[in-house]
């Protein structure tokens, strides 16, 4: 786990801090070409992604995923500040996942502040993952007694 | 395989929403922290009348995340602990997954950073 993880009831804050500049991290989710390319995790065999990058505008991800399948999700941006913060929520029934992205410069180098609340998270890779055990169960250690 | 994650996926729907609302996140925290208590009690520090309490009581019932134990007339509200838990492990997950997302967005950019760097 190279991000530093916050969690506070049922919010998730996740930051990193990238060796590039604010623009470049913007583009990346910006720019449909570059999201493709990192967007889904290792069980993703395929991501097809459509997208309307402007308030109100909507974005379906189609991802194909190894052990379940085809699944999509569809969301919409609530808010864009170029190149400062990305703000979306996803509806799912009966809940809805909201994501805030805010990307603030230290230098050469940009930090990435990702929140996330509403769960559950409409990615359903890590469901299937075995690969991340050992990472989870050092994350819940840090989690206990944290969420009540 | 789809069918067991779906399912485990609205369960934990029904956990989010009902940990969506602040009052019943101050129930389940207030329940928590006094183990078994009487309905009557817990509803005291609510400005809300008590059919809405019993209200909010039932949905976190149903999402498990509380249990309520009879005694004659007596209805004492207990934590449930595994359903807390399983809100945990969820969110861990999503951590996880995010920190994966952003080690491919990190070898993305350095990548990128390469290709400029060529002649």
């Amino acid at each position: 786990m190279k991000s530093e993880v916050k969690i506070t009831g049922n919010r998730l804050q996740i930051t990193r801090v990238f060796d590039a500049p604010r623009e470049r991290l913007f583009a990346a989710w910006k720019q449909k070409d570059l999201l493709q390319r990192w967007t889904g995790c290792k069980e993703t065999k395929k991501v097809e992604i459509e997208m309307d990058f402007q308030v109100g505008g909507s974005f379906t991800q189609k991802m194909n995923i190894a052990g379940v399948g085809e699944h999509s999700i569809t969301g919409i941006y609530d808010e864009i500040i170029e190149p400062e913060k990305i703000s979306y929520h996803v509806n799912l029934g009966s809940a809805t996942t909201r994501v805030t992205v805010e990307f603030i410069e230290q230098g050469k180098q940009t930090k990435v502040v990702l929140t996330q609340d509403g769960f559950p998270d409409p990615n359903l890779c890590k469901m299937v993952s075995q690969g991340t055990e050992e990472a989870l169960d050092k994350l819940e250690q840090l989690l206990v007694g944290q969420m009540a | 395989m789809l069918n067991a994650v779906v399912n485990k996926q609205n369960r934990m729907t029904v956990v989010f929403a009902a940990l969506a609302d602040p009052t019943r996140r101050r129930i389940v925290e207030r329940v928590s922290e006094h183990g078994a208590i009487r309905v009557t009690a817990l509803a005291k520090p609510f400005r809300i009348s008590l059919p809405a309490i019993s209200r909010h009581l039932r949905v976190l019932e149903n999402a498990r995340l509380i249990h309520r134990q009879r005694k004659g007339r007596l209805h004492l509200i207990g934590a449930r602990a595994a359903g807390l838990q399983a809100a945990q492990k969820w969110i861990a997950q999503c951590a996880a997954h995010w920190d994966s997302q952003f080690d491919a967005l990190d070898e993305l950019l350095k990548s990128e950073a390469d290709e400029e760097a060529k002649p």
